[in-house]
């Protein structure tokens, strides 16, 4: 791999190597730029991924270890912030994409547009993004064909137009799948094939999933999981343009007496500050760590922190709306063997107003709570929690459960927010992340109408007993989809960065990730951070070519 | 107390799993930061003379302490479940004793059918 000096000036350093860093770093290498990808994590391959559900849980050896980088919770502005895990991301080279579960939904047209189509709700700031699903389009299907995506075009009554079949057909059906199916049918829904991030058959060189069953939270063994740890970033360091710096934990992005960028300022694994120099800079840290990265590089000349004269930085974070019904059958489903999802369900993709509920959802049978997970929280509320009655529920629950899952809207709310908490400091003598948030009652009405429908999916599919995740308000735990906190837009006064992904108020700075995101559509967001990355990858070679950024 | 949680009976328990094993290795690594909480806990169990009682006694008080929400029995609770079914490289599951009492089996390779619902012409 090429390496460069820190006080070397490069043409970009790309702050996360995950789902958006990944792609920059490819698409900015391979078309002539020097880069520099800083991740935080350790660079780890599949040798070193494991069936340890202790490792990558309770031991965090894939995600942010929150005893190193804690973080503080409040529901509301006037509420005392206290220490809990709120945040979840992956901490290592290729991000989440290391370890998500490759849910690889396109957004659909509305998703785009549902503020001019449904008109505003109160106590959310909705808004159209700045660019269409139509400009996108060809964006969704680069990401298909380049990291490999498993589906079957045209299987979705639903989806969006699309240029292009999946490279790749779809992952085998399992029980919960055909449970599914057989469910939507009697619903007069359809269920169909998952579009995943996982490869069912060889593609450029990697060899295809032999459905061992450990994709969620977990490093792919066999590299049949398209992250960008084994597509974009290893094609990336090909370029011999490309240095992918591991251990890397960034402080601040620098800038000028001009306002420009200059760098950024990071701990090296030895906790050594260093400076790499950049004509430009690029923030793919995920929609909490950019925020929080912005609002750490205040500056005389930043005194809100950098690119935040909007004051519209950590705002509106978003968490895509869940809910969770659970269903005992009769026969064996065993969820924990083979690739998670394998189908799902669009039909409430978009509600009727009639309904008084702004957005919707979509839903998917899984199994996918490993033993101590299901041990600690996969049994009905009714159950004793531990003690002889306990140990006999977990021996004829665990592999005939299943999970009945809804995502759904989760609206943008300017008080649900990423900032910096005024005490607590993580491992590096930084402040911390604080989380202000609260479900938009919208939001709450919504994960309530469909777990009453999840309930009569699992009745229709032959549950003999099913029970729920209990909904509250305030109970953010360990959530992986971050999104909303820097939002695009035309106009500088509501929005962070600009339709090419550029700081309204620096020029040789871009964010790309999550955070770019204007509302948050309906689950599953990967697939469009990465099409946003492709897409934001043309705009910025497309202006560096015109002269210096 | 363990053995309580996760009991012995036609199969392994706690015990046989070496639960009791796994916590030790657990507090010296991973939850060190829950070495206090367990020190306190266990030294009131202590005065209570807590292993001098009766089985039904034993029961009565975590039953209490479960009630009553004590972060030190939902502790101890939480790394039972996690010895009784992590890696047995970590130390409890010993025998992979938690794993088939739930029909748990960790392979590198799987092939349809996974469940009883996804077999060739399965009508269940």
């Amino acid at each position: 791999m090429k390496t460069f000096s820190p006080r070397d000036q490069v043409d970009f350093v790309v702050v996360g190597s995950g789902a958006a860093g990944g792609v920059m770093a490819r698409q900015l290498s391979r078309a002539g730029f020097t880069v520099v990808v800083l991740e935080q994590g350790p660079y780890l391959t599949e040798k070193d991924f494991r069936h340890d559900e202790l490792a990558v849980g309770a031991m965090a050896a894939l995600t942010n270890d929150h005893r190193d980088q804690p973080n503080t919770y409040r529901k509301t502005a006037a509420d005392t912030a206290v220490t809990k895990p709120t945040i979840a991301y992956g901490r290592v080279v290729g991000g989440g994409t290391t370890h998500f579960t490759g849910n690889y939904w396109r957004f659909h047209e509305i998703d785009f547009i549902e503020r001019s189509k449904r008109g505003g709700v109160p106590g959310a700031e909705m808004a159209d993004w700045p660019i269409t699903y139509a400009e996108l389009e060809p964006y969704y299907t680069q990401v298909e064909w380049e990291i490999g995506v498993s589906g079957l075009a045209g299987a979705g009554p639903f989806d969006p137009p699309r240029s292009k079949p999946y490279p790749l057909p779809p992952l085998p059906i399992k029980s919960t799948g055909v449970l599914l199916e057989r469910a939507a049918k009697k619903m007069g829904w359809t269920a169909f094939p998952a579009p995943t991030a996982i490869i069912s058959a060889p593609y450029r060189g990697r060899s295809p999933c032999v459905q061992c069953g450990f994709c969620e939270g977990y490093g792919c063994e066999v590299r049949a999981k398209s992250s960008t740890l084994v597509t974009m970033i290893p094609e990336a360091v090909a370029t011999g343009r490309c240095e992918i710096r591991p251990n890397s934990y960034v402080a601040k992005v620098e800038t000028n007496t001009r306002g420009r960028v200059t760098g950024v300022r990071y701990f090296d694994r030895d906790k050594r500050e260093q400076f790499q120099a950049a004509k430009a800079v690029i923030l793919s840290a995920n929609g909490a760590e950019t925020p929080r990265l912005l609002l750490l590089s205040a500056s005389s000349r930043f005194p809100q922190g950098l690119a935040n004269a909007s004051g519209l930085v950590g705002k509106h974070l978003m968490f895509n709306g869940f809910a969770m019904g659970l269903g005992l059958f009769p026969g064996q489903i065993n969820g924990y063997k083979g690739n998670v999802v394998s189908r799902i369900v669009q039909d409430l993709y978009v509600l009727d107003p009639k309904l008084g509920l702004y957005g919707g959802g979509g839903f998917d049978f899984r199994a996918d709570l490993g033993p101590i997970a299901f041990g600690l929280a996969g049994l009905p509320p009714d159950a004793p929690r531990w003690g002889p009655q306990f140990k006999k529920m977990m021996g004829d629950y665990f592999s005939r459960t299943l999970m009945a899952m809804c995502h759904t809207t989760s609206l943008p709310v300017a008080s649900n927010s990423i900032s910096l908490d005024p005490e607590l400091k993580d491992a590096w003598g930084l402040p911390a992340i604080r989380v202000t948030f609260r479900e938009h009652p919208n939001d709450l009405k919504l994960y309530r109408y469909f777990l009453d429908r999840a309930h009569e999916l699992l009745d229709a599919a032959g549950a003999v007993k099913r029970w729920e995740f209990p909904l509250t308000e305030e109970s953010p735990d360990l959530q992986p989809h971050l999104l909303g906190t820097c939002r695009m837009g035309h106009d500088p006064k509501t929005s962070v960065v600009n339709a090419d992904h550029r700081a309204h108020d620096v020029p040789n700075l871009f964010i790309v990730d999550g955070s770019s995101f204007v509302t948050g559509g309906r689950g599953q967001p990967t697939m469009t951070i990465q099409a946003l990355a492709f897409r934001a990858a043309d705009r910025i070679t497309g202006l560096a070519r015109q002269g210096p950024l | 107390m363990t053995a309580l949680i996760f009991p012995t009976d036609a199969t392994p328990g706690a015990r046989e799993a070496q639960v009791a094993r796994f916590i030790d290795r657990a507090l010296g690594s991973f939850a060190a930061d829950q070495r206090a909480l367990f020190r306190e806990g266990l030294a009131q169990l202590r005065r209570k003379t807590f292993s001098a009682l009766a089985e039904r006694d034993q029961v009565a008080i975590l039953e209490a302490l479960d009630r009553a929400r004590s972060p030190f029995f939902e502790a101890v609770r939480t790394a039972t479940i996690m010895a009784m079914f992590s890696h047995p490289k970590h130390g409890g599951n010993d025998g992979k004793a938690g794993w088939r009492l739930i029909d748990f089996q960790d392979r590198g390779v799987w092939q349809a059918p996974f469940g009883d619902y996804d077999r060739p012409g399965s009508s269940k």
